[in-house]
């Protein structure tokens, strides 16, 4: 457990001050940004949104965001590009070797690095979020919807831990996992979601979006995903390219 | 004389003129992705909309007389529309690394030591990308006017339409040279070939996601202008259609994406340079 | 024995890296020979851990080293490849490989900073590693070898990149590991390098080991390629008309200043050349040498077979 330890502090120095970060800083100041800029427009007046003839209210826009930007883009992008690099990058460099011959089991590399990925996206993501609700949603309307906005809260953590143990097996297994999982995220999702019968549940948004049990799903299935991946990286061989 | 001599001799042929480098560079930048049996996956796979097309027109002209089979222009502007999202994974697959990965192994000096320019290694980068992106959009949409033809025995479908050819010419050229000068610029700026996969996803995803949300809440159209992909259908939907009644709109998007391709070029050429000048 | 391979052979797909490699490694320093694509990068790998043996078995200090991450305490492997955390200082480098080790903060800061002066980098220690030249580069990879101060150390081409003063220095440090009870395995294509840090050397050769011990003694053993010998004398022809008489002499010819004999059987050829040179039956003898009993002939003849 110290060996994990060690690898999250390394991983979480390198992920905050790396260049890395920038896709963090974006993820979570854009949508706060927008908010800022439609609430401000969305009091002058000069804007209104109406669907089927009914004017939209900022609780159900902060509804639309958290499905839109959040989960659509930036929890699978953040998802894609953190878990895929955690191995793959240090593979690509080289710098695998530094850390192979440690005495440590390979599983704690990669438990470390996904946790430093979970603490950091965790911290730049859910803030993001609660500023946008607190940025979009008045004062007075906040109390009913409290519940809603931790369930919110919570389907970001699960798809933050769930996309990450996905592409942390992916880049532990696979050479080249990053296109691999842009295809996945921006091309099997969106069109497994619109087709009929079973082919939705081989997405991770449907769980996200089926409760409780769908989310707890996902929960063990992102467990059974890096137990994988640490199973894997220790009977793998990585061979360097010279 | 009957022993020859078998020592090293110097090369007296023609070497090929000055400008040529930019081929050589294309050239075996397109042999790399070609030996890897996963992109040839992903290529395959990028024309299984053609085979779909293909069907429909063959049985637009034999079978079934539905006005769903029969070709239209709008035919041709359905499948390159849907051909975009082949054209982000191949930009990056390909593009991210074109010039990252020479950042990243110190080659680029060795490509500059050369006798090639700069604008020698930028085109030939350029073209290693738009070659595969070219077929993935104009030669299977050249393909399928073809065999329009072909399945209708006669001309009289290109001789009715007759700006569709410079139609399809046009949108591909654009949704090639975009997404090429877009992704080497911003290969260009980073050592890590998946930081730059990584930046264009944002500015070609998470742009369309922004627009999407500003439109629907202002209702005003012109935050398109934000999203270089949405700009550039809009723009692709005019070339098929004809002018949209908001014609300064399209002058505004027009100017928007060459404002883009303006500093793509501007990153390459500062970025793209044998030695890093340290103040 | 430190490191000892038993029918230990690696094959990548249809190409093979290593083959049946039966070795023992002792203490001191062994030098590991070869040309490129010996299987030297091969073999080290194997014996670190970072690669799964195909066939055979490989022990580090008695032990199985593949997925036995509690022996890497005892190791230290300086790889060839140029490959670093390029945002980082040399010192946090340092540090955080060290803290890998096991050891806590304080320890591990004294740790690197042992290492770095050992390299002569203490004064670069705090600048980021993207700024160091090649040289220093090489020098902070071996200073990670050693920070935690294990008893066996891998070094692949270590001297690579390196200054000629620094190549002397490192050569000389590598032997003060040695005097300290360190054992180092080092491989290197320079062979006046390795010929100044150790007689003792692993030769291989297209995925085999060639020769290993000695190489005075691997040079005995080469029959087939006789000595040759370089006799700087007052009266060459004397020499050259006495040595002639012995049926240890297979040619002599003149050379410059002196005679070049050749001789299969160097032990009693060196007996009658001084018993000859005591006498002074040929005129004053000023120099004898051996211009093949080193590692370049060893290695010309065996690889060249």
């Amino acid at each position: 457990m110290s060996a994990t330890r060690r690898m999250l502090e390394i991983t979480l120095g390198d992920m905050l001050w790396g260049r890395r970060a920038v896709f963090m800083a974006i993820a979570a100041g854009v949508p706060v940004l927008l908010a800022v800029v439609l609430r401000v427009a969305l009091a002058s007046g000069s804007a209104t949104v109406v669907v089927n003839g009914s004017r939209l209210s900022t609780e159900t826009m902060f509804g639309t965001a958290i499905t839109l930007l959040y989960l659509r883009f930036i929890v699978p992008a953040l998802g894609v590009y953190y878990g895929t690099s955690m191995i793959a990058d240090e593979v690509e460099d080289k710098t695998i070797t530094y850390l192979f011959v440690r005495p440590m089991r390979r599983g704690a590399i990669v438990l470390g690095k996904y946790l430093a990925y979970l603490v950091c996206v965790l911290a730049a993501v859910l803030p993001s979020a609660a500023l946008v609700f607190f940025i979009m949603v008045p004062f007075a309307n906040m109390g009913p919807l409290v519940d809603t906005f931790v369930r919110d809260l919570e389907q970001l953590a699960v798809g933050i831990a769930a996309y990450g143990a996905l592409f942390v097996l992916a880049g532990v297994t696979f050479k080249r996992p990053l296109v691999g999982g842009l295809i996945f995220v921006f091309g099997w999702e969106p069109i497994a979601s619109a087709l009929p019968g079973y082919v939705g549940q081989l997405t991770v948004a449907h769980y996200l979006q089926a409760g409780t049990a769908g989310m707890l799903g996902l929960v063990l299935a992102s467990a059974a995903a890096v137990l994988l991946a640490m199973r894997t990286i220790e009977h793998r061989e990585y061979v360097l390219e010279q | 004389m009957p022993i020859h001599d078998q020592g090293y001799r110097h090369y007296a042929g023609d070497r090929a003129l000055h400008g040529r480098g930019w081929w050589v560079i294309a050239r075996h930048g397109m042999v790399a992705p070609l030996r890897e049996r996963r992109f040839l996956a992903l290529l395959l796979f990028a024309w299984s909309p053609f085979a779909v097309h293909a069907v429909q027109l063959y049985l637009g002209a034999t079978l079934v007389r539905s006005a769903f089979f029969v070709a239209t222009e709008e035919t041709f502007h359905t499948f390159l529309s849907q051909q975009r999202l082949f054209v982000f994974f191949i930009t990056i697959y390909v593009g991210a690394g074109l010039i990252a990965s020479d950042r990243q192994s110190n080659a680029l000096q060795v490509y500059l030591s050369k006798p090639i320019t700069r604008h020698d290694y930028i085109g030939g980068k350029l073209l290693t990308l738009a070659m595969f992106l070219a077929a993935v959009t104009w030669i299977p949409a050249m393909l399928l006017l073809l065999l329009q033809i072909l399945f209708s025995g006669s001309l009289d479908f290109v001789l009715d339409h007759p700006r569709l050819v410079p139609a399809i010419t046009l949108a591909a050229t654009l949704q090639v040279v975009l997404a090429a000068v877009t992704m080497l610029a911003l290969s260009s700026l980073s050592r890590s070939r998946r930081f730059a996969a990584m930046l264009y996803a944002g500015l070609v995803i998470f742009a369309g996601l922004l627009d999407t949300v500003l439109e629907g809440v202002t209702r005003n159209t012109a935050w398109m202008l934000i999203s270089p992909q949405n700009t550039l259908l809009f723009i692709i939907r005019a070339i098929f259609d004809g002018p949209p009644d908001n014609v300064a709109l399209l002058g505004s998007a027009v100017a928007a994406l060459v404002a883009l391709l303006i500093a793509c070029v501007l990153i390459l050429e500062r970025r793209v340079r044998a030695v890093d000048v340290v103040a | 024995m430190i490191i000892a391979t038993e029918r230990l052979s690696k094959w990548y797909g249809q190409v093979s890296g290593l083959n049946d490699v039966t070795v023992s490694v002792p203490e001191g320093i062994t030098g590991l020979l070869g040309p490129n694509g010996a299987g030297k990068s091969t073999f080290m790998k194997l014996v670190t851990g970072q690669l799964r043996p195909s066939t055979g078995t490989v022990r580090v200090f008695g032990e199985p080293i593949w997925g036995n991450p509690a022996q890497y305490h005892k190791l230290g492997f300086c790889p060839e490849q140029d490959a670093f955390y390029d945002h980082m200082t040399g010192r946090e480098w340092l540090e955080a490989l060290a803290e890998l080790h096991g050891m806590n903060a304080d320890t591990a800061h004294a740790a690197a900073t042992r290492a770095l002066e050992a390299v002569d980098l203490l004064d670069a220690g705090d600048r980021k590693i993207g700024g160091y030249s090649k040289g220093m580069r090489q020098r902070v990879k071996l200073a990670q070898a050693i920070a935690h101060d294990p008893a066996l150390l891998i070094l692949d081409e270590p001297l690579s990149g390196m200054d000629p003063l620094m190549r002397r220095r490192t050569i000389r440090l590598i032997k003060e590991w040695a005097r300290a009870g360190k054992t180092v395995v080092v491989s290197s294509h320079i062979l006046h390098e390795i010929e100044a840090m150790t007689s003792n050397i692993l030769l291989m050769h297209n995925g085999r080991i060639v020769a290993e011990g000695d190489v005075h003694q691997i040079r005995a053993l080469i029959d087939e390629h006789p000595h040759r010998v370089w006799i700087r004398a007052q009266d060459p022809h004397a020499v050259a008309r006495l040595l002639l008489g012995g049926d240890d002499v297979s040619s002599v010819k003149f050379a410059e200043e002196g005679v070049i004999v050749e001789t299969a059987k160097p032990d009693a050829f060196y007996t009658r050349l001084t018993a000859l040179a005591a006498s002074g039956e040929a005129g004053a003898i000023e120099e004898v040498t051996s211009p093949d009993d080193n590692l370049q002939a060893v290695f010309s003849y065996l690889v060249k077979q």
